[in-house]
């Protein structure tokens, strides 16, 4: 019998195996052959047929010997049923090299830009000339849309879109009060307010809250099959799922810039009425003036777009989702974060049609 | 639109012999092969009941006949006519005369289990009142003893309990091909065996071709016409019961009740060095 024999306690409890093998496998890293003595183990559980078959796996594989000494009868049967499988453990496969991945990255992109794109072409179509083909979408089902994705983001974007008119006009006003023009703070909020901070700051807010729940609820649709069982029931998904979203967002989304931009102004005059002494009317007037017609067609078409941009890219992200919850919530991620960044992408795009 | 089909033509009469034609499919996902070359062929009216161990591709199998799946290789005919895939989805009529039942009900969670079972109609038939569709999803649900839940949420169900909705719903619509996946797993026996009489007695009034993925014995024995057995992406039997006790070994050990030692794969076990 060798004498440095380690001794096996009664029974394999977490504590007793983290220190057996931590002492085994110390003995096997400098070169020594592992004796267990086992006569007092009663019991050989899951825990411990699991610890033996690593050092035995480990044993062998550095040429060492694991022997265990003196098991009792039934501890030794159990021992019999370990299988034989850890021998053939796979190498890992070696990660993609920069090339593949760069590849396959791009290859992932433009395949989502061409679905985003194929579902606006679909959505146009089903929505004009497609219209009379047997449709398959729930009466009113757009107008609980507009409420679960529209309405009730009124109260948060009125807040948010307010204090930054209020930054924004106090801001600016500190400045052009140097030169006694606080008036023209009129002109600042109005244009920004209209072109670019109320279509920016609603459509942030909407990525947020109305993209992300439709990922997240196409996303599990689609994780439980209940997309797969739409289609079996000769629903086409797009007209049930994606339409009455699309419509939903495409209205709501314009009046909810309106309003957006309209808190900001009034914040701008509050600002303007309490730190600068100006009056309502010279304000008002002011900001009619500056306002030409052309600004309030661009702040529609500007969330329009960004209003095509969150349902498509959302609907997209979440039909296109394989596996179970923790894609789901990778899904909803990347919907936020691809919408913020094309909704800013495309802002950059207009301010170049628009004034250049 | 309505379910009933013109058969004037001879030709598509034989054709509508055969509601499932499956030639030389293959099947998988990622690039992962499931399915490698399998043949079926169901006809009117029979019940025939898809076998194999469980990871062995039944339900892959069925997603890809449904045109949930694209193929990689190999026709799939609904009724004669091949589901086609140009579109890069099958177009939505090929759904028009089949029903399905998924492994876990696959309801509709925004909706009631009612609303879900009246919805098929409801979408295709725009003029029916609420009233209709509510008489019409409460004799579905009666049908699978389900009729108490109508107005429960799907995530209030208990997992047999959406399968029963999933069937109500599956059978909303009288299809003239039912595919069900384990319709009967994780149901007591009792609804087990109303539900496989509840599928006889619609094959014997309505003439519903099917065809159903089970792995109890007692359903196969009751359902089944004819068994296909998947085993390693390939159909290793094809035929009744009575010839399934003199098919392949495997065959034999699924559809007896004693399994035979180990899980089949023989892996042989950790060799110790043991001294006393
Ligand atoms: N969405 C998927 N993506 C990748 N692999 C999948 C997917 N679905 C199933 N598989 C794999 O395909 C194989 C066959 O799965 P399938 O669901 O068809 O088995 P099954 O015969 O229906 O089994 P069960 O009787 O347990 O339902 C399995 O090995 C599974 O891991
Ligand atoms: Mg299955």
């Amino acid at each position: 019998m060798p004498e440095s024999m380690l001794k096996i306690p009664e029974a394999f409890t977490p504590d007793a195996v983290s220190k057996l093998d931590a002492e085994a496998r110390g003995l096997l890293k400098r070169g020594e052959d592992v004796h267990l003595d086992g006569s007092g183990l009663t019991r050989l559980d899951s825990l411990g047929q699991a610890f033996l078959a690593a050092l035995h796996a480990d044993a062998e594989h550095q040429g060492k010997r694991l022997v265990v000494h003196g098991l009792q009868s039934e501890a030794r049967e159990r021992l019999k049923t370990i299988p034989d499988t850890l021998a053939e453990e796979k190498p890992p496969e070696p990660p993609p090299s920069l090339f593949e991945s760069t590849g396959a990255g791009a290859y992932t992109l433009l395949r989502e830009w061409r679905d985003i794109a194929l579902l606006l072409s679909e959505s146009l179509y089903y929505s004009t000339f497609g219209r009379r083909k047997s449709k398959t979408v729930l009466r009113g089902d757009t107008v609980t849309q507009m409420i679960r994705l529209g309405s009730t983001a009124l109260p948060i974007v009125l807040l948010l879109s307010s204090l930054i008119g209020f930054t924004l006009a106090l801001q600016s006003g500190l400045q052009l009060s140097k030169y006694g023009a606080a008036i023209f703070l009129a002109d600042g909020i109005g244009i920004s307010m209209i072109t670019e901070i109320g279509p920016l700051m609603t459509a942030v807010i909407l990525a947020g809250r109305s993209g992300s729940a439709i990922t997240a609820e196409l996303a599990t649709m689609t994780v439980q099959e209940e997309v797969a069982a739409l289609q079996s029931m000769a629903i086409n998904p797009l007209q049930f799922l994606v339409l009455p979203r699309f419509w939903a967002l495409t209205v709501t989304q314009p009046l909810l810039t309106i309003a957006s931009a309209l808190s900001g102004i009034v914040a701008g005059l509050l600002v303007g009425l309490l730190f600068f002494d100006l009056s309502v009317a010279a304000f008002m007037n002011q900001v009619q003036q500056a306002v030409r017609l052309e600004y309030i067609w661009q702040m529609l078409v500007k969330s329009v777009t960004f209003a095509w941009l969150i349902v498509l890219i959302a609907s997209v992200k979440g039909l296109a989702v394989r596996g179970g919850a923790d894609a789901v919530g990778r899904a909803t991620t990347a919907c936020v974060v691809t919408c913020i960044f094309s909704i800013v992408l495309f802002d950059a795009l207009f301010s170049f049609i628009f004034y250049l | 639109m309505p379910m009933t089909t013109d058969r004037n033509t001879r030709t598509q009469e034989q054709a509508e012999d055969v509601p499932l034609r499956v030639r030389g499919l293959v099947a998988g996902y990622g690039t992962r092969k499931i399915l490698d070359g399998v043949d079926v062929e169901v006809p009117r009216e029979e019940i025939r009941v898809i076998l194999g161990g469980s990871g062995s591709g039944k339900s892959t199998f069925l997603r890809n006949v449904m045109g949930l799946e694209q193929p990689w290789a190999g026709s799939v005919e609904l009724f004669g006519k091949p589901v086609d895939w140009s579109q890069g989805r099958p177009p939505d009529d090929s759904y028009k005369r089949i029903g399905v039942l998924f492994q876990a009900g696959a309801l509709i969670s925004s909706l009631t289990v009612e609303q879900n079972v009246a919805l098929p109609l409801r979408i295709h038939n725009p003029g029916l009142s609420d009233a209709l569709l509510r008489e019409l999803a409460w004799i579905k649900l009666k049908q699978v003893r389900m009729e108490e839940a109508g107005d429960k949420m799907p995530g209030e169900l208990s997992g047999g309990m959406r399968k029963r909705a999933g069937l109500a719903r599956a059978l909303a619509t009288d299809p003239e091909l039912l595919f069900c996946d384990e319709p009967s797993a994780g149901l007591d026996p009792v609804t087990s065996r109303s539900l496989d009489d509840l599928l006889l007695e619609l094959r014997e009034t309505l003439g519903i071709t099917m065809v159903v993925i089970t792995h109890e014995l007692d359903s196969i024995k009751a359902l089944a016409d004819k068994v296909t057995y998947l085993s390693q992406g390939k159909i290793i039997f094809e035929g009744t019961l009575d010839e399934a006790a003199h098919g392949p070994q495997e065959v034999q050990d699924f559809l007896d009740r004693t399994p035979p030692d180990g899980d089949g794969k023989d892996e042989g076990v950790m060799a110790f060095n043991l001294e006393d």
